[in-house]
């Protein structure tokens, strides 16, 4: 058995077309042939709403809308038909802040430029086989911002399920120790 | 929250075979879109951000002064290696690393960049791809050069 693509779609929001071409060129030989493309952010909202394309392939810099502001607008407008969809940020910046920064604006993978073949399944394969949690507090909706959990946080808890795992993993430990 | 997993249902399992990715690596690899008119597009917007840093007085915003110059580097960088001209992706990462450290574009500092937009430009124009061989290798030894020596004199302009 192999992944079948044959029903995905996918909205390319990216403002240099050579680069569109061979996304196309790249996401057609993984078998996806159901593939829109933007030139900015705002065209891109505009094509979301109109396609709801199962992935979100976004790059950073684009005026007048940047990608940042693309997926924030995904994730929080009212007219927003997806607000879940999984977006993968292309950019040339892999500094820390950068991805931070990324990832406060509710995008699921980042995938630095340039990339190869493999790069970009493997993001693919991560929003298929290990999809995020979403989460809302008060200043975000978007997946998960954590890999994983960090044990040494004393903090307040600001979700409702920061309290359930802890209270499961409480309660499996406690049970394993019986 | 956990949201349906819409595309684990469309796709299923088994994920993607090494011969398709291999093809699709060799795509990407033999892809002949000319990567000259957009990188002279982003040179110029460097070239404009440049002379934008010239002309900056102390009241302008330095990190409004930086970035004019910083996202051209940065869509060189990123595009360069997607169409064979890794060289230039080294070159930019070089130039992006220097600006993404000092706090103060002073004079010196955008003659570096000028250093760097020149060997850029060198590149395009000489139509210099993959990673440039023994030229590419010294070009990007004096940026290097360049880069230390001012740090070295201006140990108090980058930030840690």
């Amino acid at each position: 058995m192999a992944y079948d693509f044959s029903d995905v779609s996918v909205l390319i929001v990216e403002d240099n077309q050579p680069m569109v071409d061979l996304l196309k060129s790249l996401l057609e030989a993984y078998g996806i042939t159901d593939v829109h493309s933007a030139k900015d952010g705002d065209a891109g909202f505009e094509l979301f709403k109109k396609e709801l394309p199962d992935l979100i392939l976004s790059d950073w810099m684009m005026k007048p809308v940047d990608g940042i502001s693309f997926t924030r607008r995904v994730r929080n407008d009212v007219s927003s038909p997806n607000k879940f969809v999984p977006v993968i940020l292309m950019t040339g910046f892999s500094e820390k802040r950068r991805v931070m920064q990324a990832r406060d604006a509710g995008v699921t993978e980042f995938l630095v430029k340039p990339f190869n073949a493999r790069d970009l399944y493997r993001r693919i394969v991560q929003i298929i086989e290990r999809p995020r949690q979403f989460v809302r507090s008060e200043d975000f909706f978007g997946p998960d911002r954590r890999r994983k959990r960090e044990s040494s946080y004393t903090g307040p808890k600001r979700r409702e399920e920061d309290d359930s795992n802890d209270s499961r993993a409480a309660k499996q430990t406690a049970d394993k120790l019986k | 929250m956990r949201p349906v997993n819409m595309l684990k249902q469309k796709v299923g399992t088994g994920g993607l075979s090494d011969d398709i990715l291999d093809r699709a690596q060799k795509l990407l690899e033999e892809n002949t879109s000319d990567f000259k008119p957009l990188a002279i597009v982003y040179l110029a917007s460097l070239m404009n951000g440049i002379n934008m840093a010239k002309g900056a007085s102390e009241s302008d915003d330095a990190e409004e002064v930086i970035a004019n110059m910083l996202y051209p580097a940065m869509q060189l960088k990123a595009n360069g290696g997607m169409f064979q001209y890794s060289l230039m992706t080294i070159i930019a990462d070089k130039l992006i690393q220097f600006l993404e450290v000092i706090k103060d574009p002073d004079i010196e500092a955008v003659e570096i960049v000028l250093a760097f937009h020149t060997t850029m430009e060198a590149v395009i124009y000489g139509e210099i791809k993959h990673d440039g061989g023994k030229q590419g290798k010294e070009l990007l030894h004096a940026l290097t050069d360049a880069c230390m020596r001012y740090f070295a004199k201006h140990p108090e302009t980058y930030i840690n």
